[in-house]
């Protein structure tokens, strides 16, 4: 193993450290995390970032042009936002909520074998911006579908009038929509930018017709999901049920489209039939 | 130490005993002052609320403070105490430790977890340093248990949840909104329990308030009270869309709000939530209301579920920090059981190292043909002799100090090594 992946490893290891230790201030409501539990986390960040940067040293460019040098950075990126999120809002619960995902992917990301394809068309800004902006609307959506998940939740036990587990441990819906809200507006307009840019580079690119590959498509129908669910809260707060379930329906079709397609898409996939080999 | 604490509290004594034995703020001063000089107490502290009288003294040793502390209450109190002795409970020692803990951090009282007892204990505690009554052992027992209940407060939820049906809406009002700046309430039937309610979520922040009543008069009492606006019940839904939180106690038999009434409001607020507090009975508020997505319907039973999970809490709360007041009962004692010893302590080294230096100083002539190094080497000898010799015995002092012959064991020790009593 080399370097990065020994790193990585100890990143993963760090944030499994991490969420274990979230586990005993959520169970006993604790308002905030446990300074062990965010040390863990922090630490893990720091060598997750430094896993990134020797693999970002080996290819001399962003570490986003394969599989699972994306997986590891859309991670990092997750595990940053979620900082952010929690130093912002306070909830203790957003670890239980996020890093389990996080971890997973991680770990696909340490199990897939590194890609060494290598092509000219890599070195296109145009690619480098189209990957970075969908990265980033990604964990946009991410954050939002852990929003709607937390306002359901929340929403759900308030009217049972049965106080239950999450009931003590959710910030206030005010806080959920909040957090749904800003991230549609962060998500949205990256997606965007990145759907338009990988237009521009595809129609340089490729020939024939590209527009039918399969990942494309798939990302088109994410974007449409998101622009309805940004309209929906745009002309009112979200009608809690039917929102929430686009917002999952969102997610799902952002993971689809992010690992499904990358698997059978023979043109888009992270493995592009560019007349060269996998 | 020699603590005795005598007291009565809810639970042992009805409110006419209590309000007999009750020790008036104005007066508290002089009582502590005149209990802590009498001859034999150390030092004294008096603790009198509504809910509880209870004394406690630091007497001297050998002396048997409870004939004291009585003939203290009754000079006081003008009257023969024998009526009134079932009532009280008596604690020495430890067991006193552990009433001061567990009173200051709430956990005796009538309700667990309110938070009035913190701030009683400071100011008897306040008064009787003023009054000189505080400058020992007892002294740095009840800043400890302060402390300890600011501990409790900390580390368990005992005292954050919401204990009465007021209290419930205001928290569930911040579960929906999180902070209540900004918010406008609403309320429908100017009553006394509306009032309240409307009270406690002022007091927690809201900003703007609407008063609606069927007689105009009353709705503009009350909003006056409020600095707020009465709105003519007629012109109800013109303005009831501004309401983030509306408190309904109308008596009227039907209800006021119904689901098609609360769809239309939501829509006019773009589905921002609303948190319906209905404490009418019959219901003002259409249950069905709660159905709708982002309309929050809470009436008095749902309420008062609240308070009780949230008792529920506290109890389970209240373990939590028994463990605690556990734990910081056995620093304390270690800690009070050290300082005691320091003195002895310090007393039987000096003693043993002025044999020690007198010893070398006699066989100094048959030492004089010693190297230096092997001077030195024969005052290391001497010094590991003497701690070796003393280890058996400060072990025996340090460990023992639970027991209760512990006294009796420094006494012996003290005497055994000439070192007094």
């Amino acid at each position: 193993m080399n370097a990065g992946a020994v790193l990585l490893w100890l990143a993963m290891a760090l944030y499994a450290l991490g969420l274990a230790l979230t586990v005993p201030s959520v169970a006993r409501r604790r308002p905030l995390l446990s300074p062990s539990a965010l040390g863990a986390l922090g630490l893990g960040l720091v060598f997750h970032a430094a896993s990134l940067a020797v693999r970002a040293a080996e290819i001399h460019r962003l570490p986003i042009t394969d599989v699972r040098s994306a997986l590891s950075s859309f991670t990092f990126l997750a595990t940053l936002a979620f900082f952010l999120v929690y130093l912002r809002y306070r909830i203790a619960s957003l670890g239980l909520f996020m890093l389990p995902l996080v971890l997973l992917l991680t770990l696909l990301s340490a199990l897939r074998a590194g890609s060494s394809f290598e092509s000219p068309a890599f070195r296109s800004g145009w690619l480098l911006v189209h990957i970075a902006s969908i990265l980033l609307g990604y964990v946009g959506f991410f954050l939002t579908f852990i929003a709607a998940l937390m306002y359901l939740i929340k929403s759900r036990e308030l009217k049972s009038k049965n106080p239950r587990g999450f009931y003590f441990r959710l910030p206030a819906l005010d806080v959920c929509d909040q957090l749904y809200y800003r991230s549609l507006v962060f998500g949205l307009p990256s997606l965007s930018l990145g759907i338009l840019t990988g237009f521009v580079w595809a129609s340089r690119t490729w020939k024939g017709p590209w527009e039918l590959d399969p990942k494309i498509l798939a990302s088109i129908v994410t974007w449409l999901i998101y622009l309805v669910l940004f309209a929906t809260r745009l002309s009112g707060n979200w009608g809690g049920r039917r929102s929430a379930a686009l917002a999952i329906l969102g997610f799902v079709a952002v993971l689809v489209t992010f690992l499904g397609i990358s698997m059978w898409s023979g043109l888009h996939g992270y493995f592009p039939n560019l007349g060269g080999g996998n | 130490m020699n603590l005795l604490l005598v007291g009565i509290n809810h639970r042992t004594a009805p409110v006419e005993v209590r309000e007999r034995m009750n020790i008036q703020e104005a007066r508290l001063g002089s009582a502590v002052s005149d209990l802590a000089h009498r001859d034999g107490i150390l030092e004294g502290m008096i603790l009198s609320t509504c809910n509880r009288v209870e004394l406690v003294a630091n007497a001297r040793e050998e002396v048997e403070a409870a004939p004291i502390l009585r003939s203290f209450l009754a000079e006081y109190h003008h009257c023969d105490l024998a009526p009134f002795e079932p009532h009280f409970y008596w604690l020495r020692q430890q067991d006193a430790v552990r009433h001061l803990f567990r009173v200051t951090s709430s956990l005796d009282s009538m309700v667990l977890g309110e938070p009035q007892v913190l701030g009683q204990v400071k100011e008897a505690y306040a008064t009787a340093r003023r009054v000189g009554a505080l400058d020992g052992v007892l002294d740095e027992i009840v800043r400890r248990s302060l402390a300890v209940a600011r501990r409790v407060r900390r580390e368990t939820a005992i005292g954050s949840s919401a204990i009465s049906v007021s209290y419930a809406a205001v928290e569930l009002a911040k579960k929906i909104f999180g902070s209540l700046s900004g918010k406008t309430i609403f309320v429908i039937g100017a009553g006394k329990m509306s009032e309240l309610a409307a009270r406690h979520l002022l007091r927690s922040g809201a900003s703007a308030i609407f008063v609606s009543n069927r007689t105009y008069e009353r709705a503009h009492v009350l909003a006056q009270a409020f600095h707020g606006t009465a709105i003519r019940f007629e012109e109800l839904f013109a303005t009831i869309d501004r309401a983030d939180i509306v408190i309904s106690s109308t008596g009227a038999p039907h209800f006021v709000i119904t689901k098609e009434q609360a769809e239309k409001l939501l829509a006019a607020r773009k589905n921002r939530p609303i948190f319906f507090v209905d404490i009418a009975v019959p219901r003002d508020i259409d249950p069905a209301v709660n159905e709708l997505d982002n309309a929050f319907v809470y009436n008095i039973d749902d309420l008062e579920q609240v308070v009780e999970a949230n008792r529920l809490e506290r109890e389970r709360e209240a373990a939590r920090a028994e463990k605690i007041i556990e734990e910081e009962i056995t620093r304390l004692r270690r800690r009070l059981a050290t300082r005691e010893l320091t003195p002895t302590i310090v007393a039987i080294e000096t003693r043993l190292n002025r044999i020690r230096e007198a010893e070398l100083e006699r066989f100094g002539g048959r030492l004089a043909t010693l190297t230096p190094d092997q001077h030195q080497a024969v005052g290391a000898l001497t010094r590991a002799i003497q701690s070796k010799i003393l280890h058996g015995p400060l072990t025996e002092l340090k460990d023992g100090a639970d027991r209760p012959e512990h006294g009796n064991i420094v006494r012996l020790i003290r005497r055994i090594f000439g070192v007094g009593e």
